[in-house]
């Protein structure tokens, strides 16, 4: 029953870090597009973006960290190959999710310190998420 | 004058950032050398696995928020190269978070006397 509700937390958790990072992901990339002078809500909504972040965002990734090592505890699975690339994998998108982030923080102090980011830096959220969710429901090695 | 209040927030926002960096460091330094100094002895001389069970995970949820944070003050505030590289390694040291924390705390000094 532990096991069963500390997992159920835990994707909750996750759904809501993903989300929130995939949010700042997509915002970050298209920061450089938008015309500023013409889009005067524009730093009221990366205020509303940043205040997400650290009340819901930020705390849920502390929980998911918390949970899934318990969960990892619980199932004696420390040591196994697989849960190794996921923690990779987790210690990874924490630290792009640190750089979103601090990139958020630093436009909302400065409008016009607009921070270089990848293009790429959504796709490479889902495809970790996709690697991690196949690595944990499979377990291949 | 908006430019004003950006100037006085951003070196405030960033001394804030300092303080709960320091907090971190403190904590991951000390997960780490009771992990290497207490855990792992007692896991291998006393056989008591369960002391690295435990320490183990603390830790990484320390040494997770202190990558993370790290990540995000650097991006946020633009902290140069070696500042950077040193931060990353101290993380691996015992007693580096301790040093980082020193580190910090005359970095946080520079912003308020300036």
């Amino acid at each position: 029953m532990l096991y069963i509700s500390l997992k159920a937390l835990h994707i909750i958790a996750v759904i809501i870090w993903i989300g929130g990072t995939l949010v700042l992901a997509v915002i970050m990339t298209a920061v450089p597009n938008v015309d500023r002078a013409e889009n005067a809500g524009w730093h009221s909504f990366l205020k509303v973006v940043r205040h997400w972040d650290e009340r819901i965002t930020t705390p849920a990734m502390v929980l998911v960290w918390i949970l899934g090592l318990s969960l990892a505890f619980e199932g004696g699975w420390f040591g196994q190959p697989w849960l190794m690339i996921k923690l990779t994998l987790v210690v990874a998108l924490s630290g792009l999710h640190g750089v979103l982030s601090g990139g958020l923080r630093r436009m909302v102090l400065d409008q016009n310190n607009i921070p270089k980011m990848s293009r790429y830096a959504a796709s490479a959220i889902i495809a970790a998420v996709c690697a991690i969710v196949s690595l944990v429901t499979v377990k291949p090695f | 004058m908006l430019k004003d209040v950006e100037d006085t927030r951003a070196p405030r926002e960033q001394i804030t950032q300092i303080r709960r960096m320091r907090a971190i460091s403190c904590v991951e330094g000390a997960t780490l050398v009771v992990l290497v100094g207490v855990a792992v002895p007692l896991k291998h001389l006393a056989s008591l696995p369960m002391a690295t069970a435990i320490m183990g995970p603390i830790h990484g949820v320390a040494f997770m928020l202190y990558a993370w944070m790290l990540s995000q003050t650097l991006y946020a505030f633009e902290w140069s190269r070696s500042e950077t590289i040193w931060m990353v390694v101290a993380a691996f040291i015992p007693f580096g978070g301790f040093v980082s924390e020193r580190v910090l705390a005359r970095r946080q000094n520079a912003l308020v006397g300036s």
